[in-house]
Protein backbone atom coordinates (compact mmCIF):
# COMPACT_ATOMS: atom_id res chain seq x y z
CA UNK A 1 0.00 0.00 0.00
CA UNK A 2 2.79 2.40 0.89
CA UNK A 3 4.29 1.79 -2.55
CA UNK A 4 1.00 2.47 -4.31
CA UNK A 5 0.57 5.68 -2.33
CA UNK A 6 4.04 6.76 -3.32
CA UNK A 7 3.32 6.04 -6.99
CA UNK A 8 0.02 7.90 -6.85
CA UNK A 9 1.88 10.93 -5.62
CA UNK A 10 4.48 10.70 -8.36
CA UNK A 11 1.87 10.29 -11.07
CA UNK A 12 -0.13 13.18 -9.65
CA UNK A 13 2.99 15.36 -9.65
CA UNK A 14 3.56 14.51 -13.32
CA UNK A 15 -0.02 15.40 -14.22
CA UNK A 16 0.22 18.65 -12.30
CA UNK A 17 3.46 19.59 -14.03
CA UNK A 18 2.18 18.76 -17.51
CA UNK A 19 0.43 21.58 -19.37
CA UNK A 20 -1.71 19.07 -21.30
CA UNK A 21 -3.51 15.87 -20.33
CA UNK A 22 -1.32 12.76 -20.54
CA UNK A 23 -2.02 9.25 -21.77
CA UNK A 24 -1.08 6.23 -19.68
CA UNK A 25 1.79 5.58 -22.08
CA UNK A 26 3.12 9.12 -21.64
CA UNK A 27 2.94 8.81 -17.88
CA UNK A 28 4.85 5.53 -18.08
CA UNK A 29 7.54 7.07 -20.30
CA UNK A 30 8.05 9.93 -17.89
CA UNK A 31 8.28 7.61 -14.92
CA UNK A 32 10.57 5.06 -16.59
CA UNK A 33 13.87 6.88 -16.16
CA UNK A 34 13.19 6.79 -12.42
CA UNK A 35 11.73 3.33 -12.00
CA UNK A 36 10.94 0.13 -13.81
CA UNK A 37 7.15 -0.19 -14.10
CA UNK A 38 4.65 -2.18 -16.09
CA UNK A 39 2.09 -0.30 -18.19
CA UNK A 40 -0.73 -2.00 -16.29
CA UNK A 41 0.65 -0.65 -13.02
CA UNK A 42 0.42 2.86 -14.41
CA UNK A 43 -3.17 2.37 -15.59
CA UNK A 44 -4.06 0.91 -12.19
CA UNK A 45 -2.66 4.01 -10.51
CA UNK A 46 -4.53 6.30 -12.91
CA UNK A 47 -7.76 4.41 -12.29
CA UNK A 48 -7.31 4.73 -8.55
CA UNK A 49 -6.76 8.46 -8.91
CA UNK A 50 -9.85 8.73 -11.12
CA UNK A 51 -11.90 6.89 -8.51
CA UNK A 52 -10.75 9.42 -5.93
CA UNK A 53 -12.04 12.15 -8.26
CA UNK A 54 -8.70 13.91 -8.38
CA UNK A 55 -8.15 12.94 -12.03
CA UNK A 56 -10.52 13.03 -15.01
CA UNK A 57 -10.28 10.49 -17.80
CA UNK A 58 -11.18 11.45 -21.34
CA UNK A 59 -11.15 9.55 -24.59
CA UNK A 60 -8.82 11.07 -27.13
CA UNK A 61 -8.71 9.08 -30.37
CA UNK A 62 -7.85 5.52 -29.46
CA UNK A 63 -6.33 6.22 -26.08
CA UNK A 64 -7.49 7.71 -22.78
CA UNK A 65 -5.93 10.87 -21.48
CA UNK A 66 -5.78 11.89 -17.85
CA UNK A 67 -5.78 15.36 -16.33
CA UNK A 68 -6.01 16.60 -12.74
CA UNK A 69 -9.48 17.85 -11.77
CA UNK A 70 -7.92 20.56 -9.63
CA UNK A 71 -4.48 22.12 -9.62
CA UNK A 72 -2.22 21.39 -6.69
CA UNK A 73 -2.92 24.79 -5.11
CA UNK A 74 -6.65 24.50 -5.69
CA UNK A 75 -6.71 21.08 -4.06
CA UNK A 76 -4.79 22.48 -1.08
CA UNK A 77 -7.31 25.30 -0.77
CA UNK A 78 -10.21 22.84 -0.97
CA UNK A 79 -8.67 20.79 1.82
CA UNK A 80 -7.95 23.87 3.87
CA UNK A 81 -11.55 25.06 3.60
CA UNK A 82 -12.75 21.66 4.73
CA UNK A 83 -10.38 21.79 7.71
CA UNK A 84 -11.34 25.35 8.69
CA UNK A 85 -15.05 24.61 8.35
CA UNK A 86 -14.71 21.60 10.64
CA UNK A 87 -12.95 23.73 13.27
CA UNK A 88 -16.03 25.90 13.69
CA UNK A 89 -18.66 23.19 13.65
CA UNK A 90 -17.80 20.32 15.92
CA UNK A 91 -20.81 18.19 15.06
CA UNK A 92 -19.07 16.25 12.30
CA UNK A 93 -15.82 15.12 13.79
CA UNK A 94 -14.10 13.50 10.85
CA UNK A 95 -11.03 15.58 11.73
CA UNK A 96 -9.75 16.21 15.23
CA UNK A 97 -8.15 19.59 15.74
CA UNK A 98 -5.31 20.24 18.12
CA UNK A 99 -6.95 23.50 19.14
CA UNK A 100 -10.29 24.90 18.10
CA UNK A 101 -10.66 28.59 17.42
CA UNK A 102 -10.93 30.89 20.42
CA UNK A 103 -13.09 33.92 21.07
CA UNK A 104 -11.29 37.14 22.06
CA UNK A 105 -12.08 36.54 25.73
CA UNK A 106 -10.80 32.98 25.58
CA UNK A 107 -7.66 34.06 23.77
CA UNK A 108 -6.96 36.59 26.53
CA UNK A 109 -7.62 33.98 29.25
CA UNK A 110 -5.25 31.60 27.46
CA UNK A 111 -2.44 34.15 27.29
CA UNK A 112 -2.84 35.07 30.96
CA UNK A 113 -2.80 31.44 32.06
CA UNK A 114 0.27 30.83 29.89
CA UNK A 115 2.08 33.70 31.59
CA UNK A 116 1.37 32.14 35.00
CA UNK A 117 2.51 28.70 33.81
CA UNK A 118 5.71 30.14 32.39
CA UNK A 119 6.39 31.95 35.67
CA UNK A 120 5.93 28.68 37.56
CA UNK A 121 7.88 26.41 35.21
CA UNK A 122 10.65 28.42 33.56
CA UNK B 1 -46.94 -1.58 36.85
CA UNK B 2 -44.13 -0.16 38.96
CA UNK B 3 -41.27 -1.72 36.97
CA UNK B 4 -42.11 -0.14 33.58
CA UNK B 5 -42.92 3.17 35.24
CA UNK B 6 -39.70 3.32 37.26
CA UNK B 7 -37.56 2.19 34.35
CA UNK B 8 -39.27 4.76 32.12
CA UNK B 9 -38.58 7.53 34.60
CA UNK B 10 -34.97 6.44 35.00
CA UNK B 11 -34.58 6.35 31.21
CA UNK B 12 -36.02 9.85 30.85
CA UNK B 13 -33.86 11.18 33.67
CA UNK B 14 -30.72 9.66 32.19
CA UNK B 15 -31.56 10.98 28.73
CA UNK B 16 -31.69 14.64 29.64
CA UNK B 17 -31.70 16.12 33.16
CA UNK B 18 -28.90 13.99 34.58
CA UNK B 19 -26.47 14.66 31.71
CA UNK B 20 -27.33 18.37 31.80
CA UNK B 21 -26.60 18.44 35.54
CA UNK B 22 -23.36 16.51 35.23
CA UNK B 23 -22.14 18.72 32.39
CA UNK B 24 -22.52 21.78 34.59
CA UNK B 25 -20.23 20.35 37.26
CA UNK B 26 -16.52 21.02 37.25
CA UNK B 27 -15.25 18.18 39.40
CA UNK B 28 -15.48 15.36 36.78
CA UNK B 29 -12.99 17.28 34.62
CA UNK B 30 -10.37 16.68 37.29
CA UNK B 31 -10.49 12.94 36.51
CA UNK B 32 -10.94 12.75 32.74
CA UNK B 33 -10.52 9.02 32.28
CA UNK B 34 -13.03 8.16 35.01
CA UNK B 35 -15.40 10.86 33.77
CA UNK B 36 -15.45 9.30 30.30
CA UNK B 37 -16.33 5.96 31.91
CA UNK B 38 -19.14 7.69 33.80
CA UNK B 39 -20.56 9.21 30.61
CA UNK B 40 -20.41 5.82 28.92
CA UNK B 41 -22.16 4.23 31.90
CA UNK B 42 -24.90 6.88 31.81
CA UNK B 43 -25.48 6.22 28.12
CA UNK B 44 -25.58 2.47 28.61
CA UNK B 45 -27.91 2.79 31.61
CA UNK B 46 -30.25 5.11 29.67
CA UNK B 47 -30.51 2.64 26.79
CA UNK B 48 -31.06 -0.33 29.11
CA UNK B 49 -33.71 1.56 31.07
CA UNK B 50 -35.63 2.66 27.97
CA UNK B 51 -35.56 -0.80 26.43
CA UNK B 52 -36.48 -2.38 29.78
CA UNK B 53 -39.36 0.05 30.25
CA UNK B 54 -40.73 -0.73 26.79
CA UNK B 55 -40.55 -4.49 27.19
CA UNK B 56 -41.91 -4.56 30.73
CA UNK B 57 -44.79 -2.21 29.85
CA UNK B 58 -45.59 -4.33 26.85
CA UNK B 59 -45.72 -7.49 28.91
CA UNK B 60 -47.53 -5.93 31.89
CA UNK B 61 -50.47 -5.04 29.62
CA UNK B 62 -51.30 -8.65 28.81
CA UNK B 63 -50.48 -10.26 32.15
CA UNK B 64 -52.90 -10.56 35.02
CA UNK B 65 -51.70 -11.56 38.49
CA UNK B 66 -48.61 -13.35 37.27
CA UNK B 67 -50.22 -15.37 34.48
CA UNK B 68 -50.90 -14.41 30.87
CA UNK B 69 -54.38 -12.96 30.62
CA UNK B 70 -56.39 -15.50 28.58
CA UNK B 71 -58.84 -12.90 27.28
CA UNK B 72 -57.24 -9.43 27.38
CA UNK B 73 -59.19 -6.33 26.38
CA UNK B 74 -58.60 -5.09 22.85
CA UNK B 75 -57.01 -1.84 24.01
CA UNK B 76 -54.54 -3.83 26.12
CA UNK B 77 -53.51 -5.90 23.14
CA UNK B 78 -53.17 -2.80 20.98
CA UNK B 79 -51.00 -1.05 23.57
CA UNK B 80 -49.02 -4.22 24.13
CA UNK B 81 -48.14 -4.32 20.43
CA UNK B 82 -47.48 -0.58 20.36
CA UNK B 83 -45.03 -0.69 23.27
CA UNK B 84 -43.26 -3.67 21.83
CA UNK B 85 -42.99 -2.00 18.41
CA UNK B 86 -41.71 1.19 20.02
CA UNK B 87 -38.97 -0.74 21.79
CA UNK B 88 -37.93 -2.39 18.56
CA UNK B 89 -37.87 1.04 16.87
CA UNK B 90 -35.58 2.37 19.60
CA UNK B 91 -33.14 -0.51 19.20
CA UNK B 92 -33.17 -0.32 15.41
CA UNK B 93 -32.72 3.41 15.47
CA UNK B 94 -29.72 3.18 17.80
CA UNK B 95 -28.09 0.47 15.73
CA UNK B 96 -28.76 2.36 12.53
CA UNK B 97 -27.31 5.54 13.97
CA UNK B 98 -24.14 3.79 15.16
CA UNK B 99 -23.63 2.18 11.76
CA UNK B 100 -24.37 5.27 9.71
CA UNK B 101 -22.07 7.48 11.77
CA UNK B 102 -19.31 4.89 11.47
CA UNK B 103 -19.73 4.65 7.69
CA UNK B 104 -20.06 8.39 7.17
CA UNK B 105 -17.12 9.37 9.32
CA UNK B 106 -14.90 6.67 7.90
CA UNK B 107 -15.66 7.72 4.33
CA UNK B 108 -14.95 11.37 5.11
CA UNK B 109 -11.68 10.44 6.79
CA UNK B 110 -10.58 8.17 3.98
CA UNK B 111 -11.29 10.84 1.39
CA UNK B 112 -9.51 13.52 3.38
CA UNK B 113 -6.52 11.26 3.96
CA UNK B 114 -6.25 10.50 0.25
CA UNK B 115 -6.16 14.22 -0.59
CA UNK B 116 -3.67 15.00 2.15
CA UNK B 117 -1.41 12.22 0.92
CA UNK B 118 -1.44 13.72 -2.58
CA UNK B 119 -0.73 17.35 -1.71
CA UNK B 120 0.94 17.06 1.69
CA UNK B 121 4.71 17.05 1.96
CA UNK B 122 6.28 14.25 3.95
CA UNK B 123 8.27 14.64 7.09
CA UNK B 124 11.54 12.74 6.91
CA UNK B 125 11.56 11.79 10.58
CA UNK B 126 7.87 11.08 11.18
CA UNK B 127 6.10 8.68 8.86
CA UNK B 128 2.50 9.58 9.57
CA UNK B 129 2.97 13.35 9.49
CA UNK B 130 1.92 15.40 6.46
CA UNK B 131 2.72 19.04 5.91
CA UNK B 132 0.10 21.19 4.24
CA UNK B 133 1.26 24.23 2.31
CA UNK B 134 -0.88 26.86 4.06
CA UNK B 135 -0.13 29.97 6.07
CA UNK B 136 -2.96 29.41 8.52
CA UNK B 137 -1.45 27.84 11.68
CA UNK B 138 -3.20 24.46 11.88
CA UNK B 139 -2.64 21.04 13.38
CA UNK B 140 -5.12 18.20 13.31
CA UNK B 141 -5.32 14.48 12.93
CA UNK B 142 -7.29 12.18 10.66
CA UNK B 143 -8.09 9.21 12.91
CA UNK B 144 -8.48 5.64 11.73
CA UNK B 145 -6.41 2.53 11.27
CA UNK B 146 -4.14 4.34 8.80
CA UNK B 147 -4.10 7.66 10.62
CA UNK B 148 -2.41 10.92 9.69
CA UNK B 149 -1.28 13.93 11.62
CA UNK B 150 -1.41 17.07 9.51
CA UNK B 151 0.47 20.25 10.28
CA UNK B 152 0.38 23.38 8.17
CA UNK B 153 3.45 25.28 7.03
CA UNK B 154 2.14 28.20 9.10
CA UNK B 155 2.08 26.07 12.25
CA UNK B 156 5.61 24.77 11.59
CA UNK B 157 6.86 28.33 11.20
CA UNK B 158 5.30 29.55 14.43
CA UNK B 159 6.06 26.58 16.72
CA UNK B 160 9.40 25.85 18.35
CA UNK B 161 10.67 22.24 18.09
CA UNK B 162 9.51 21.49 21.66
CA UNK B 163 6.09 22.97 20.97
CA UNK B 164 5.77 20.90 17.80
CA UNK B 165 6.71 17.81 19.80
CA UNK B 166 3.96 18.64 22.28
CA UNK B 167 1.40 18.99 19.47
CA UNK B 168 2.46 15.72 17.87
CA UNK B 169 2.45 13.90 21.22
CA UNK B 170 -1.08 15.20 21.84
CA UNK B 171 -2.29 14.02 18.43
CA UNK B 172 -0.60 10.63 18.69
CA UNK B 173 -2.24 10.13 22.10
CA UNK B 174 -5.63 10.65 20.42
CA UNK B 175 -4.76 8.22 17.67
CA UNK B 176 -3.25 5.52 19.83
CA UNK B 177 -6.06 5.52 22.40
CA UNK B 178 -8.67 5.68 19.59
CA UNK B 179 -10.45 8.62 21.20
CA UNK B 180 -12.29 8.96 17.91
CA UNK B 181 -14.24 5.77 18.68
CA UNK B 182 -15.39 7.19 22.02
CA UNK B 183 -16.51 10.46 20.46
CA UNK B 184 -18.07 8.81 17.40
CA UNK B 185 -20.20 6.61 19.66
CA UNK B 186 -21.55 9.66 21.48
CA UNK B 187 -22.17 11.38 18.16
CA UNK B 188 -24.25 8.38 17.09
CA UNK B 189 -26.20 8.29 20.38
CA UNK B 190 -26.85 12.00 20.10
CA UNK B 191 -28.28 11.57 16.62
CA UNK B 192 -30.37 8.56 17.60
CA UNK B 193 -32.36 10.43 20.24
CA UNK B 194 -35.44 12.36 19.15
CA UNK B 195 -34.69 16.07 19.05
CA UNK B 196 -37.01 16.91 21.95
CA UNK B 197 -35.45 14.37 24.29
CA UNK B 198 -31.79 14.70 23.63
CA UNK B 199 -29.10 16.81 25.18
CA UNK B 200 -25.68 17.37 23.70
CA UNK B 201 -24.12 17.33 27.18
CA UNK B 202 -22.54 13.89 26.83
CA UNK B 203 -21.10 14.62 23.40
CA UNK B 204 -19.74 18.04 24.35
CA UNK B 205 -18.27 16.80 27.63
CA UNK B 206 -16.55 13.72 26.22
CA UNK B 207 -15.00 15.84 23.49
CA UNK B 208 -13.42 18.01 26.18
CA UNK B 209 -12.41 15.02 28.29
CA UNK B 210 -10.49 13.27 25.50
CA UNK B 211 -8.61 16.54 24.89
CA UNK B 212 -7.63 16.64 28.57
CA UNK B 213 -6.39 13.04 28.35
CA UNK B 214 -4.31 13.79 25.26
CA UNK B 215 -2.89 16.88 26.96
CA UNK B 216 -1.93 14.83 30.02
CA UNK B 217 -0.07 12.48 27.76
CA UNK B 218 1.69 15.22 25.81
CA UNK B 219 2.87 17.14 28.87
CA UNK B 220 4.39 14.01 30.40
CA UNK B 221 6.50 13.79 27.27
CA UNK B 222 7.43 17.43 26.74
CA UNK B 223 6.59 19.28 29.93
CA UNK B 224 3.75 21.72 30.48
CA UNK B 225 5.13 24.96 29.10
CA UNK B 226 5.68 23.89 25.46
CA UNK B 227 2.15 22.45 25.35
CA UNK B 228 0.63 25.59 26.86
CA UNK B 229 2.53 27.77 24.38
CA UNK B 230 1.37 25.62 21.48
CA UNK B 231 -2.22 25.91 22.70
CA UNK B 232 -1.98 29.69 22.77
CA UNK B 233 -0.34 29.86 19.35
CA UNK B 234 -2.71 27.49 17.56
CA UNK B 235 -5.82 28.40 19.53
CA UNK B 236 -5.69 32.14 19.08
CA UNK B 237 -7.22 32.25 15.64
CA UNK B 238 -10.46 34.19 15.97
CA UNK B 239 -13.51 31.98 16.35
CA UNK B 240 -16.16 32.09 13.65
CA UNK B 241 -19.41 33.62 14.88
CA UNK B 242 -21.77 31.22 16.61
CA UNK B 243 -19.10 28.81 17.75
CA UNK B 244 -19.16 29.83 21.38
CA UNK B 245 -19.86 27.49 24.25
CA UNK B 246 -20.21 28.02 28.00
CA UNK B 247 -16.67 27.24 29.14
CA UNK B 248 -14.66 26.60 26.04
CA UNK B 249 -12.55 23.50 25.65
CA UNK B 250 -9.42 25.61 25.35
CA UNK B 251 -10.03 27.33 28.67
CA UNK B 252 -10.66 24.00 30.42
CA UNK B 253 -7.46 22.64 28.92
CA UNK B 254 -5.25 25.51 29.99
CA UNK B 255 -6.90 25.50 33.44
CA UNK B 256 -5.85 21.90 33.85
CA UNK B 257 -2.31 22.72 32.69
CA UNK B 258 -2.18 25.50 35.24
CA UNK B 259 -3.77 23.76 38.21
CA UNK B 260 -1.85 20.47 37.93
CA UNK B 261 1.70 19.50 37.12
CA UNK B 262 2.92 17.06 34.48
CA UNK B 263 3.67 14.30 36.97
CA UNK B 264 0.70 14.73 39.28
CA UNK B 265 -0.37 11.35 37.97
CA UNK B 266 -3.01 9.55 39.96
CA UNK B 267 -2.87 11.70 43.05
CA UNK B 268 -4.66 14.57 41.39
CA UNK B 269 -8.35 13.91 41.03
CA UNK B 270 -8.20 10.57 42.84
CA UNK B 271 -11.36 11.32 44.83
CA UNK B 272 -13.18 12.68 41.80
CA UNK B 273 -12.12 9.62 39.84
CA UNK B 274 -13.36 7.25 42.52
CA UNK B 275 -16.66 9.16 42.67
CA UNK B 276 -17.07 8.78 38.89
CA UNK B 277 -16.46 5.04 38.99
CA UNK B 278 -18.85 4.57 41.93
CA UNK B 279 -21.56 6.58 40.16
CA UNK B 280 -20.93 4.66 36.95
CA UNK B 281 -21.41 1.36 38.77
CA UNK B 282 -24.52 2.65 40.54
CA UNK B 283 -26.31 3.86 37.40
CA UNK B 284 -25.66 0.65 35.49
CA UNK B 285 -25.94 -1.96 38.24
CA UNK B 286 -28.56 -0.23 40.42
CA UNK B 287 -31.56 -0.42 38.07
CA UNK B 288 -30.31 -3.74 36.69
CA UNK B 289 -30.40 -5.54 40.04
CA UNK B 290 -33.30 -3.75 41.71
CA UNK B 291 -35.64 -3.64 38.70
CA UNK B 292 -34.47 -5.52 35.63
CA UNK B 293 -33.36 -8.80 37.17
CA UNK B 294 -36.51 -9.29 39.34
CA UNK B 295 -38.65 -8.35 36.35
CA UNK B 296 -36.83 -10.73 34.01
CA UNK B 297 -37.19 -13.63 36.47
CA UNK B 298 -40.91 -12.95 37.00
CA UNK B 299 -41.42 -12.50 33.24
CA UNK B 300 -39.64 -15.80 32.71
CA UNK B 301 -41.97 -17.67 35.07
CA UNK B 302 -44.99 -15.96 33.51
CA UNK B 303 -44.04 -16.89 29.99
CA UNK B 304 -42.82 -20.42 30.65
Amino acid sequence: MARLGELEREVMDLLWESPTPLTGREVLDRLTPRRDLAYTTVTTILDRLARKDVVVRERSGRAFTYAPTLGRDELTVTLLNEVLASAGDDRTAALVHFAETASDDDARALREALARIEAREP
Amino acid sequence: MTTPLLLGLIGLALAQPVPALLARMDWPYRAPRAAIALWQALALAAILAVVGAGLSASLWLVVHEGVPNPDPAAWRVALHVAFFALTVVVVVRLTWSLLSVAVEVRAARRRHRAMVDLVGARDAARRSVRILDANEPLAYCVPGLDARVVVSRGALDSLSPEELDAVLAHESAHLRARHDLVVDTFTALHRAFPRALRSDAALVSTRVLVELLADDHARRRTGTTPLARALVKLGSRPAPAGALGATSTLVRRIDRLESTTADDGLRHGAIEGAACYVLAAVVVLGPTFTLAVPWISSAWTTLS
